[in-house]
């Protein structure tokens, strides 16, 4: 059974889905059923009695075979990312923490040195960590050394819809690491996420492409699909480009006829 | 019997090497040629760098039935002394050798741990690099080296047909298939920046040996992110001991094997000893090798005395001088590097030390 | 009528009669406590814990749930 593996856990599904952005909570809710998403990310909020319905605690965990992955999105260090982390894991009961510190709310960019440091802790506290990160090859490295389950590089910035942008440095991450790859923001169509799974990516996390879409239940769906189908094509193995280069004179030459 | 280790049949990722090494590959030699040689030139330019091998012992424990240099072969024994190491090395940097690869047998009590950290330690004072192939050593011995200065471990597995490496290793401590395959990561545990590996062409089915190759690369690679690797590709030529080789592996083939490894392999240095004619290392400046040994002996020591008229472990095909074989490569628009090293480097690698430490490591006794 | 004490909540004053749990705080504001993390002074109280840790003055509350995010 080709399963995703994180710490312990294992996933039949290789998408993620995040739940933010979305117009309302009953489309949020039908588009992580349409997913088939096993893991899906929340966001700690402060409880506003004016608007109850924003709790999300209830209706997702109502919803079969469903492991909640909190982030802790908002925090600019470390240390608020593991007060975050901790107050997450309190109301979750779940071991997963999507570490993502930006400290510039205009980008949205991770900070490599404040996520490494907060990563490093609460693997060793126990949490499965899934740090967000730019697409860089040694950091992704020092993170899977102190523990982390999975890395999860941008495939561009968050929300811009730009697809695997950073897909060469992708590449490096995944001919390297020993823990899943995932790439996590900046995809917009199903394309992108199979193309992502045929690099060899472990899984995808998407959210704005499909909580923006005209239909976000059908994009969910047509996420799974597109997932699915990557990861087959990676395991079947792709046919090999063909070298279109001709040499002006023979390279080997030298070799002679054949021998 | 300890079983084989999961990367040896790891096959996420070895497809399309396999389909450029298959006997019925599709991919036509020309074509991997040029499309090696365009990688070449794009991440290492036009360049190649040399060094030299420097035998300082021939006494071995081992039962090798290919090598001749084996514990039960004829050949008479001898070690170079710190004095004769000096002399050598003199000789050597004459011909401008600033790179180099000591070489011993198996452990024995003549050339021991001992004797070769302080051999290592004499060549570190007057070579930019210094490089071993010798017995598979613990962790804390490979430390101990890279305190000294050596900055590469070369330990060939020979073969990854486990039954046919058992066969083959008579006797003596290389017989542990499982150990062997070990040593490269001990070496990379320990401290040593890089690595080089290969299979002896011509043990076994060389296509199996090559796939089993990259697996192993592949894992230190995942494992040890911060190691250099390089892959030689040594080929059976007549031994002293007569020994002949089951799976001969002809010119094309090797060149298969080198353009494909370069092609799935982009960053790693490809190593081509004098094993190889004059004519077909010249053939393959330029299209996947980066690097060359120059000025080879196979004799214990033989650079301070060039009439060493005695046997060395095996025969070189590409005796040309150091000079010569430069003009071949300027020919080619190659520039020949002496120097690819700084000694300020030295040390063992101390992974995620963060800290900086304005003294140098400890002194090397 | 009984004597109260202000705290912050989320950032803002709240007033609560004297002797007030944390669990009193949240049948006040219309919570049933299960999907809520309680921080008081930046320290979680876990649910069994609520009905018996009283609220001082000056107390700092910070209720949090899950809502959407990526």
């Amino acid at each position: 059974m080709d399963v995703l593996q994180l710490g312990s856990y294992t996933f039949s599904s290789r998408l993620i889905l995040g739940t933010g952005k979305f117009s309302n909570a009953t489309i949020m809710l039908q588009a992580v059923r349409a997913s088939g998403a096993q893991l899906v990310t929340v966001a700690l909020r402060r409880f506003n009695r004016e608007q109850a319905e924003d709790d999300l605690f209830g209706p997702l965990s109502a919803i079969e075979g469903i492991t909640l992955m909190p982030n802790t999105s908002g925090a600019s260090t470390a240390a608020e990312a593991i007060r975050a982390a901790h107050i997450a894991r309190e109301l979750s009961g779940s071991p997963f923490i999507k570490v993502e510190i930006h400290p510039n709310p205009q980008h949205l960019m991770p900070d490599p040195i404040e996520t490494y440091e907060a990563s490093r802790i609460l693997a060793k506290e126990g949490f499965l960590v899934m740090p967000y990160i730019t697409a860089d090859p040694v950091l992704a490295k020092r993170l899977e050394e102190v523990g982390c389950v999975s890395v999860m590089p941008l495939g561009s910035a968050i929300g811009s819809g730009q697809g695997v942008a950073t897909a060469a440095m992708i590449d490096i991450i995944i001919r390297e690491s020993g823990i899943p790859v995932i790439v996590d923001a900046g995809l917009r169509s199903p394309s992108e996420a199979a193309h992502a799974m045929e690099m060899g990516c472990g899984a995808v996390l998407v959210n704005s492409a499909v909580a923006a879409a005209g239909n976000p239940p059908e994009m969910a769906e047509a996420f799974a699909e597109a997932v699915a189908a990557g990861r087959k094509a990676f395991k079947a193995g792709l046919m090999q480009k063909s070298g279109s280069a001709i040499a002006t004179s023979p390279l080997t030459a030298f070799l002679g006829a054949n021998g | 019997m300890r079983p084989l280790p999961d990367w040896l049949t790891d096959n996420r990722d070895t497809a399309s090497l396999a389909a450029m090494l298959a006997p019925d590959s599709s991919s036509s030699l020309e074509a991997l040629a040029a499309e090696s040689k365009a990688i070449t030139l794009r991440r290492f330019g036009r360049t190649m760098t040399l060094y030299a091998p420097l035998y300082l012992s021939n006494y071995c424990s081992s039962g090798c039935a290919y090598c001749g240099f084996a514990s039960d072969r004829k050949t008479p024994r001898h070690r170079l002394e710190p004095d004769d190491i000096r002399r050598e090395l003199a000789a050597m940097k004459k011909l401008g050798i600033s790179d180099i690869l000591l070489l011993t047998g198996e452990r024995t009590a003549a050339a021991d741990f001992n004797y070769l950290q302080r051999s290592v330690e004499i060549a570190a004072q007057e070579m930019q690099r210094v490089s071993v192939e010798a017995f598979p050593m613990s962790v804390n011995e490979y430390h101990e080296l890279a305190g000294c200065g050596c900055t590469g471990i070369t330990i060939y597995q020979e073969t990854y047909n486990r039954e046919r490496y058992e066969a083959l290793h008579r006797w003596g401590p290389k017989k542990d298939f499982i150990d062997r395959l070990e040593t490269p990561a001990r070496a990379l545990e320990g401290g040593i920046k890089s690595v080089g590996l290969g299979v002896l062409l011509g043990l076994s089915d060389p296509v199996e040996d090559a796939l089993n190759l990259y697996r192993h690369l592949r894992h230190l690679g995942r494992t040890y992110w911060r190691a250099g690797m390089s892959v030689s590709f040594p080929r059976m030529r007549p031994q002293t001991g007569g020994y002949e080789p089951p799976f001969p592996v002809d010119d094309r083939l090797l060149a298969r094997m080198i353009f494909a490894f370069r092609i799935a392999l982009p960053d790693t240095e490809l190593v081509l000893s004098t094993r190889e004619s004059a004519a077909y290392r010249d053939g393959m400046t330029g299209l996947g090798i980066t690097r060359m040994s120059i000025e080879s002996r196979t004799t214990v020591g033989g650079y301070d005395d060039p009439e060493n008229k005695e046997k060395g472990q095996f025969e070189i095909f590409d005796d040309r001088t150091a000079k010569e074989f430069c003009l071949a490569l300027r020919k080619k628009n190659i520039e020949p590097v002496f120097k690819n090293w700084e000694p300020a480097y030295n040390g063992p690698s101390d992974g995620n030390a963060s800290t900086v430490h304005p003294e140098k490591a400890e002194p090397c006794h | 009528m009984s004597q109260m004490i202000t705290i912050g909540l989320n950032g803002q004053q709240q007033l609560l009669p004297t002797g007030s749990a944390v669990s009193d705080l949240l049948s006040i504001i219309g919570s049933d406590g299960k999907s809520v993390a309680v921080v008081v002074n930046e320290q979680i109280i876990r649910p069994e814990k609520r009905p018996a840790h009283l609220l001082q003055e000056g107390d700092q509350v910070e209720l949090l749930i899950f809502a959407g995010g990526g």
